[in-house]
C-alpha cells in the first residue's frame, strides 16, 4: 500500500530554503566550498545518488541532515506509485539488464518475495563496505531476522535491507466514541474489542447511534471492512506459501484455512455494515477522515503520519487501541542497490547510515515509521515515546508491543498477484456486489490461479 | 455576401500553413532537383523510417513472435504455439474488457460526434463574434494532461463528496456510487473522453465545413431550404469522409482506452469485478502484474485485430448512412 503526502513539497522548499540562504550568504565560506544542492549530475566534487521511492520511505529531515554529513552528496528522489515501482520499472530494468536503473530502490514488502526470485537484478550487499568497514553480514544482528530474510535471494544473496516494520493497530476517534456513549479510553476500547466477533460488535454498537441524516450521508464506523482481510491473514503464520525449507516455499493458499477465515471475518463485518464502502487512498477517504465520516482505520505505524497529513483539523481527536486478536503487520519496504547503479558504493553508504538504529529512532519519532532494529524496542525515547495528535497515546510502546507479537511469515514469488485477486474478491461481497460469501472466496481463487 | 465569399475571407486571415513553398532560387535548372531525387530522397526521409524500424516494427515484430511462448522475461522462455491465444479466448476477463471496452467506446464516440458536429456548426456561423477565440479555447481539454483530467473527474464523480453526486443529491436523489457501478463507472470514463476529444474533433469538422463549395448551399436556399433543412442535406453528406476520419481515429483511440480506468480505480484490475477493466488496462495488467509478457502480446495482437476488424464496419456504416450525399 502506498504512503503519499507532502514531502515532495518539504524538500524543494528546504532546496529553495538552502539556495536562498546560500545567495544571500549566509553559508561559511569553509562549508560553501561545496554545494551539491543544484547539482543534477555528478562531477565537480559532488556526487549525484538517485532513489527511487514511493510515499516516505526516505524521509525529507534526515534527507537535509545526511547533507550535513555529506556535503557532498546529493540525493535525488523520484517518487513513483508502489506498483509502478516495484513492478513495471524494476522489471523492465532489470530485463534491460539494468539498463536506467537507480541507485538506490526501495521494494516494499509485497513485492520482497517476488523479486527474491530474482537475486540477478539486485546487487549482493555482501560484497559492498561502507565507511566503518561494515558489510551486510556485520550488521544483519541489527535487525529483526524475519524482516531481514525478506531481503535474501534465492542464491542466499542480500538484496535489500530492512526500513520499517509496518506493525498494525487501530486508530479511532475518541471524542466520537465518546458521543455515542461508547467505551472511549484507549484501554477500555482495546479490552472491548480484544477479538474481531466483539470488534464487529462493537461497530454494530456504534452504527446503531448514527442519525438518519448521517446515514444517508454514508457515515459509517469504519472506513472499509476490506483492510480486515490482510490484518486476520497476517496475525497467522502462514499466508499462501509455507516455509518448507526451500527457496520458493510450497504454495498452500487453497488448503490453508486462515484464509478463509480472514475471509469469512470480513464477509461477517460487511454483513453487519459496518463499514462506509470508501477504497482507502480516494478522494473520498481522504475528505472522510477529517470530517469524521468513519470513526476507526486500521492503522499501520506508518498511517499515522498519513492522517496527520490529511487531517491536521482532528488533532488530539483521534486515539491508538490495539488491534483485534493481537498483533498485526502491513507494509514495510527493504532499500536495495540494483543491478547497474552507477553510484554503488556512495548508495550502500547510504543505507547502511539510514537504516541503522539511531536514524530509524529518528524517523519514528518524527514520521511514526516503526523501527525494524529490536535494539530500539526497549530504548526508554521510544518506548516513552507520546504523540499529541493521538490525545498523547504512547505509541511507541503500542507498537512496540503489537510488533512484538507478531510471527514470522513466508511471502513467495506469487503474493503480490494473489493478493489483488484475493482482495478483489473481498471487495466483492465488502462492496455489496456479491451476496453468496463462498462464490467470491471461489472467485478469488480462481482468479488466483491464473497468477501462475 | 454569398457563402463563398464569405469562406474566402474567412479562410485569407490567418496565413494558411499549407501554402506552397516558395521556389528554391539558387537552382536555375529544375531537372537538377529532380536528379537529385532518387538519392537524397532515400537521405531525407531516413529519419522516420529507422526511427519506425526501432520503435516501430521492431517491437511489433518482437510481440508477435513471443505470443507463442511463454516468456518469462527474467527466465526461462519457452515456445507453447498457440496455446496463448487458446486460454485468451476461454478467458472471461478478457470478454468482459472486450465488452467494457465497447461500451465505454459506443457511450463516448456518438455523444462526441453529435455534439462536436454541433459545436463545428456553430463555429461555421459567419454571424458568430470573436470565433478564433472559440476555436482556441475548443483546444484547451486536449492540451491538459490525461492524467490530470482523470484525477479530477475521479473526484467529481466521487461518491460521498464529489461535486456530482452533491448536484444529485441537491435534486433529490441518492447518491450514485459511480466507480462500483458497471454503466456508472463507463459513464464516468465515458465523459472524460468526450470532454477531452469534442474540441478537437469540432475543429475537424469546422475545416471540413469550411471546405464544402458555397455554390451547394446558394442553389439549396434557391430551392427553399432552410438553414436546417441545409445541414441535414448539404452540410451533413459532405462531411462523409470527415466523418469516416474521426470514427476511425476515435475508435482505434477508444479501443486503447488506458489511463482513465487507470486512475479511476486507481489499481490494474479495472474495479473489484472488472466492471471497468479495459482491453489494454488488462493487457498492461498481465504483463506488468502477472509478468505474462506472451499472453500480453496475444491480447495486444488481438486488439489489432479488433481495431481493423471495427474500423472496416466503421468504414461501410458511414459509407452506407451517408451514402446518398453525392
Amino acid at each position: 500500500m502506498s504512503k503519499k503526502s507532502i514531502s515532495i513539497k518539504a524538500s524543494a522548499l528546504l532546496a529553495s530554503a538552502a539556495l536562498l540562504f546560500g545567495v544571500v550568504g549566509f553559508i561559511s565560506p569553509a562549508s560553501a566550498a561545496i554545494d551539491c544542492t543544484k547539482a543534477t549530475t555528478s562531477g565537480d566534487g559532488c556526487t549525484v545518488l538517485t532513489v527511487n521511492t514511493f510515499g516516505d520511505v526516505i524521509q525529507p529531515s534526515l534527507i537535509s541532515a545526511y547533507r550535513k554529513l555529506r556535503p557532498d552528496i546529493k540525493l535525488s528522489i523520484k517518487k513513483s506509485d508502489l506498483d509502478a515501482l516495484n513492478g513495471t520499472g524494476l522489471f523492465t530494468q532489470c530485463a534491460a539488464n539494468g539498463a536506467g536503473n537507480p541507485d538506490i530502490a526501495a521494494v516494499e514488502i509485497s513485492y520482497s518475495g517476488f523479486w527474491r526470485a530474482y537475486p540477478q537484478c539486485f546487487v549482493d550487499l555482501r560484497t559492498l563496505k561502507n565507511k566503518a568497514n561494515k558489510s551486510a553480514n556485520d550488521i544483519k544482528k541489527d535487525y529483526l531476522p524475519w524482516r531481514w530474510d525478506q531481503g535474501v535471494g534465492y542464491n542466499d544473496s542480500v538484496i535489500g535491507i530492512p526500513t520499517d516494520v509496518g506493525g498494525l493497530e487501530v486508530a479511532y476517534r475518541w471524542d466520537l466514541f465518546k458521543k455515542a456513549g461508547l467505551p472511549y479510553k484507549r484501554a477500555d476500547v482495546s479490552k472491548a474489542w480484544s477479538t474481531w466477533d466483539k470488534f464487529i460488535a462493537f461497530g454494530k454498537k456504534y452504527v446503531a447511534k448514527l442519525t438518519p441524516a448521517q446515514k444517508k450521508a454514508n457515515v459509517g464506523f469504519m472506513d472499509n471492512v476490506g483492510t480486515i482481510y490482510p490484518a486476520v491473514m497476517n496475525q497467522g503464520t502462514e499466508k499462501y506459501y509455507r516455509n518448507d525449507g526451500t527457496d520458493q516455499g510450497k504454495l498452500v493458499y487453497k488448503t490453508n484455512k486462515n484464509i478463509r477465515k480472514a475471509f469469512d471475518t470480513t464477509v461477517a463485518a460487511s454483513k453487519a455494515a459496518i463499514g462506509t464502502r470508501i477504497g482507502q487512498f480516494s478522494s473520498d477517504w481522504n475528505v472522510g477522515m477529517s470530517k469524521g465520516t468513519f470513526a476507526v482505520m486500521l492503522s499501520p505505524a506508518w498511517m499515522m503520519d498519513y492522517i496527520k497529513g490529511q487531517a491536521p483539523d482532528t488533532k488530539g481527536k483521534w486515539d491508538i487501541a490495539d488491534i483485534p486478536g493481537g498483533g498485526g503487520n502491513q507494509g514495510g519496504s527493504q532499500l536495495t542497490i540494483p543491478k547497474g547503479a552507477k553510484n554503488q558504493q556512495e548508495a550502500w553508504n547510504f543505507i547502511s547510515w539510514y537504516l541503522a538504529p539511531e536514524q530509524q529512532l529518528e524517523v519514528f519519532q518524527t514520521y511514526g515509521l516503526f523501527p525494524s532494529t529490536p535494539s530500539l524496542y526497549k530504548n526508554k525515547e521510544l518506548i516513552g515515546f507520546k504523540d499529541p495528535f493521538f490525545n498523547n497515546a504512547p505509541v511507541g510502546a503500542i507498537y512496540a508491543d503489537g510488533v512484538s507479537k507478531l510471527k514470522p511469515i513466508f511471502e513467495g514469488k506469487l503474493q503480490r498477484c494473489i493478493d489483488m485477486a484475493m482482495g478483489s474478491a473481498i471487495s466483492l461481497v465488502a462492496n455489496g456486489k456479491e451476496k453468496n460469501p463462498s462464490k467470491a472466496f471461489a472467485t478469488g481463487i480462481a482468479a488466483a490461479d491464473k497468477c501462475k | 455576401m454569398s457563402q463563398s465569399a464569405v469562406v474566402k475571407t474567412r479562410e485569407s486571415k490567418p496565413p494558411s500553413p499549407w501554402k506552397p513553398a516558395r521556389p528554391p532560387k539558387k537552382l536555375n535548372n529544375p531537372n537538377a532537383v529532380l536528379s537529385l531525387n532518387g538519392r537524397w530522397g532515400f537521405l531525407f526521409t531516413a529519419p522516420f523510417f529507422v526511427m519506425f524500424l526501432i520503435f516501430g516494427l521492431a517491437p511489433i515484430i518482437f510481440s508477435i513472435v513471443i505470443a507463442f511462448f511463454n516468456y518469462d522475461a527474467l527466465g526461462t522462455q519457452e515456445f507453447i504455439g498457440t496455446a496463448n491465444f487458446t486460454e485468451l479466448f476461454a478467458d472471461t476477463r478478457f470478454w468482459n474488457a472486450l465488452v467494457n471496452t465497447v461500451d465505454i467506446w459506443l457511450l463516448s464516440t456518438i455523444p462526441m460526434l453529435i455534439m462536436s458536429i454541433g459545436l463545428a456548426a456553430v463555429l461555421h456561423n459567419p454571424a458568430l463574434r470573436g470565433s478564433t477565440f472559440f476555436r482556441t479555447i475548443l483546444l484547451v481539454p486536449n492540451i491538459t494532461s490525461v492524467l490530470a483530467i482523470a484525477i479530477v473527474f475521479g473526484q467529481l464523480f466521487g461518491r460521498d463528496f464529489g461535486m456530482v453526486n452533491i448536484i444529485i443529491g441537491a435534486l433529490g436523489f441518492e447518491h450514485v456510487d459511480f466507480i462500483q457501478g458497471t454503466t456508472s463507472s463507463h459513464i464516468a470514463i465515458a465523459s472524460m473522453i468526450v470532454w477531452r476529444w469534442t474540441g478537437y474533433n469540432a475543429l475537424i469538422f469546422l475545416a471540413a465545413m469550411l471546405a464544402i463549395p458555397g455554390e451547394l448551399y446558394e442553389s439549396a436556399s434557391l430551392d427553399g431550404a432552410g438553414k436546417w433543412k441545409q445541414f441535414i442535406y448539404v452540410t451533413l453528406p459532405s462531411l462523409r469522409n470527415t466523418i469516416t476520419f474521426v470514427l476511425i481515429v476515435g475508435t482505434i483511440g477508444g479501443l486503447q482506452v488506458f489511463a482513465e480506468p487507470l486512475i479511476l480505480g486507481g489499481s490494474y484490475n479495472g474495479g473489484d469485478s472488472g466492471q471497468f477493466s479495459t482491453l489494454t488496462l488488462f493487457l498492461f495488467e498481465q504483463a506488468f502484474v502477472a509478468y505474462k509478457w506472451g499472453y500480453a502480446a496475444a491480447i495486444g495482437i488481438m486488439i489489432t485485430v479488433i481495431v481493423a476488424i471495427v474500423s472496416v464496419i466503421n468504414f461501410y456504416i458511414t459509407r452506407k448512412l451517408a451514402g446518398d450525399g453525392k
